[in-house]
């Protein structure tokens, strides 16, 4: 089994665009495989995984819980609010103690950017980033690039506008990465105050006007508004952020032609995208959520094949 | 404490010997004679062919961790760490705890350093427990030793505050010491604001927050008529400020940390957390100005901004991490890494903090107590874990081979040999 070029996958930086290749060609077999009536493979039989998170998650957990189990690995899971740094635990200690219960990989999402990449320089385990601070979230851009590509059959080429809170996204940031890497044109679209503002040193464009981004583009990546993210007001109501960049029908309706719509989850229903456009037939959310778990398969089968 | 110092090069701008070789007789702690050629009979002799005699570096801008903070340093190994490192005096920063805020901090700390081969100048805070509401008893401690105030790491938000400090100090002509930053621009921001910033997902220090503050301090300054120090600038922008102001004539001076003059945020792409300081790294276009006024004079001192953590504080996830690193003993090697002169590095590191502090001046001339140093610039050493002096390792030189090496520091009469 031919592996990645990378140990941990920290982030989409540590991958080359043939380990994306390699990782959507391992996930088309999964995905064939998840349709099957009996759903489980023996690959990671005596593997143990840890899913380890520091920060609130219900879908990423679950999808990474089931791609493990798919795969036949022992699982153990693991929450901690990220105060328990507070109260005298480390980060080290913490996950050190896990490993001690010879644990072989870590699935990791913290509130923290870069708490993946300084674990993975102190301890001893493969570490799989599931999200930290507004750094990466690999396995979340994949699935959506792989969406993408099932969708049109490619990436390169295609427009992708991602809409939102980029400022506090990690999904947006690995979601440039992966899709730049791929050959995707990139634009970003949000209030101005939660553009960071060297963006486009990343290569992709900026716009402030949601009509003439979604005009511009063949799919919409719709973020989540969140505002626990944000430490202080970055907008003065939700109200007002749906006014100007909340995606409704009569705005989909009105375009020149039908693009593709995505969100990473959980949806704000009529905040940054309304009811009918979520429920369209130009909406590919639910896929989204069924290739995250094809994805995050191929992602551990491709890790642990190299594991020594 | 008596030597003699064979063929030493003075390095010292505000000497008559600048640049020439000399002998160098030292006795009871003070410079008895210069000249071509002194014979030494019953007293240890030097042999400094090659090395440089400077006055001892003295640095504005250094944290030992007493009061309050000891577990990080105290003032044996801060001391140690600053001889080593060749300073004969440091200011310190009052980020303690409690901060010097009265003259029983200011009092104390004195009391601890004396009979040191490093003098001590503490600073005094600018507020009253640093709360950065009302001032500090600021004449009390200045008559008991503290020669300029600040409210170190904490800066005055309030300009009426600063205003009224800078208005008040002239009763007894002090000065106030900057560290400019507005912490609503700043903001829970961890590094600076850039490229890197965007590629590692973190909020950024935008340069505005330095530069919004400066340019308030300035017009405080102008209007108050106050002398006034900003300490570690950091940006491009900064510089221009300071340089206009300067034109005009506005009583102030400045100064930069060292690892602003060789460091850049890229160093923060691994997220190591010994790189997070602040003001943070900036780029290299702000490193390339920060040099050029150094040179040009708009810079007038540099400090090492010694900050000690226990490895606890660093070895955590870069977001909570303690901001600093030490760099007493690693200043003239890092200077000289910047491509700075010895000259160049004698008049930022010791001629001209000791005038903006108004502290002891240290000459080589003919009676002048010896406070002065001697170091090789050529040879090379490993800093690490065994020689390092400080009670902490927070730097990210520590297993680096380092250029330059300080070889004596002498003053008060003792000597210190490396």
């Amino acid at each position: 089994m031919a592996g990645l070029s990378t140990r941990h996958l920290l982030g989409i930086k540590d991958l080359n665009r043939n380990d994306i290749e390699k990782i959507f060609e391992t996930a088309d077999n999964f995905k064939t495989v998840l349709n099957r009536p009996i759903k489980k493979v023996p690959s990671l039989r005596d593997v143990t995984i840890a899913n380890i998170f520091f920060e609130n998650s219900t879908r990423t957990r679950l999808s990474f819980e089931l791609a493990e189990k798919r795969l036949s690995a022992d699982v153990v899971n693991f929450a901690a609010s990220s105060s328990s740094v507070s109260k005298g635990e480390t980060l080290i200690d913490t996950v050190n103690n896990i490993l001690a219960m010879k644990v072989d990989m870590v699935v990791m999402r913290h509130p923290y950017a870069g708490a993946g990449i300084f674990l993975s320089k102190h301890v001893n385990a493969q570490i799989v980033n599931a999200g930290d601070g507004a750094h990466e979230h690999p396995t979340q851009a994949l699935l959506d690039a792989f969406s993408i590509r099932e969708r049109y059959g490619d990436v390169a080429g295609k427009k992708v506008v991602i809409v939102g809170d980029i400022l506090h996204s990690r999904v947006a940031l690995s979601n440039i990465l992966c899709l730049k890497q791929l050959g995707a044109e990139v634009m970003v679209c949000g209030p101005t105050t939660l553009i960071p503002k060297y963006i486009g040193s990343l290569g992709v464009k900026v716009e402030h006007d949601l009509r003439k981004a979604l005009n511009w583009c063949d799919v919409a990546n719709m973020l989540r508004i969140q505002l626990e993210r944000q430490d202080i007001k970055y907008f003065p109501s939700l109200r007002e952020y749906t006014m100007m960049f909340g995606l409704n029908k009569q705005i989909l309706d009105s375009l020149d032609k039908e693009i593709t719509v995505m969100h990473p989850g959980p949806i704000n229903r009529g905040v940054e995208i309304t009811s009918d456009v979520a429920d369209s037939k130009q909406s590919i959310i639910l896929d989204q959520v069924e290739n995250g778990v094809a994805i995050r398969m191929a992602v551990l089968y491709l890790l642990a094949g190299q594991a020594v | 404490m008596n030597l003699l110092i064979k063929s030493a090069t003075v390095t010292d701008p505000a000497s008559s010997f600048n640049n020439k070789v000399a002998d160098i007789l030292i006795k009871d702690g003070i410079i008895q004679e210069i000249a071509a050629d002194i014979d030494g009979e019953d007293i240890e002799i030097f042999d400094a062919e090659g090395y440089h005699v400077s006055p001892g570096l003295f640095d504005l801008n250094c944290n030992i961790g007493e009061l309050g903070l000891e577990t990080k340093e105290d003032l044996e190994t801060g001391t140690a760490a600053a001889a080593a490192g060749g300073f004969t005096g440091i200011a310190l920063m009052p980020n303690t705890q409690p901060p010097v805020h009265s003259k029983a901090e200011v009092e104390y700390l004195l009391n601890r350093a004396k009979n040191n081969l490093v003098d001590i100048y503490p600073l005094g805070t600018i507020s009253h427990k640093r709360e950065g509401k009302d001032m500090a008893e600021m004449y009390d401690m200045y008559k008991s030793g503290a020669k300029a105030f600040t409210d170190g790491n904490r800066p005055v938000q309030d300009a009426g505050l600063m205003e009224r400090a800078m208005l008040y100090v002239q009763n007894f002509g002090a000065r106030v010491i900057s560290y400019p930053e507005d912490i609503s621009i700043a903001g829970k921001a961890k590094m600076n604001e850039g490229v890197v910033s965007t590629m590692l997902g973190m909020k950024g220090i935008p340069a505005l927050a330095e530069e919004l503050m400066i340019a308030r301090d300035l017009y405080l300054a102008e209007d108050t008529g106050a002398a006034i120090h900003f300490t570690t600038i950091s940006t491009a922008h900064a510089i221009e400020l300071i340089r206009e102001a300067k034109r005009k004539g506005v009583n102030v001076t400045c100064d930069v940390a060292l690892h602003n003059l060789v460091l850049t945020d890229e160093a923060l792409m691994d997220f190591d957390s010994h790189y997070k300081v602040k003001p943070p790294l900036r780029t290299q276009k702000d490193v390339d100005a920060l040099i050029a006024g150094v040179k040009d004079g708009t810079i007038d001192a540099i400090v090492t901004q010694h900050t000690p953590h226990e490895v606890e504080f660093k070895a955590v996830e870069f977001e909570v991490a303690e901001y600093g690193m030490i760099g007493l003993q690693t200043a003239l090697p890092v200077a000289l890494s910047a491509g700075l002169s010895p000259e160049m590095i004698i008049e930022k590191m010791s001629v001209n903090p000791r005038r903006i502090l108004t502290a002891d001046t240290a000459a080589i001339e003919h009676g002048a107590n010896a406070n002065l140093i001697v170091f090789d610039a050529r040879s090379e050493w490993e800093y690490n874990k065994q020689n390092n002096r400080s009670k902490s390792y927070n730097s990210p030189f520590l297993g680096q081979n380092l250029k330059g090496k300080v070889l004596l520091s002498i003053n008060n009469n003792k000597i210190a040999k490396f």
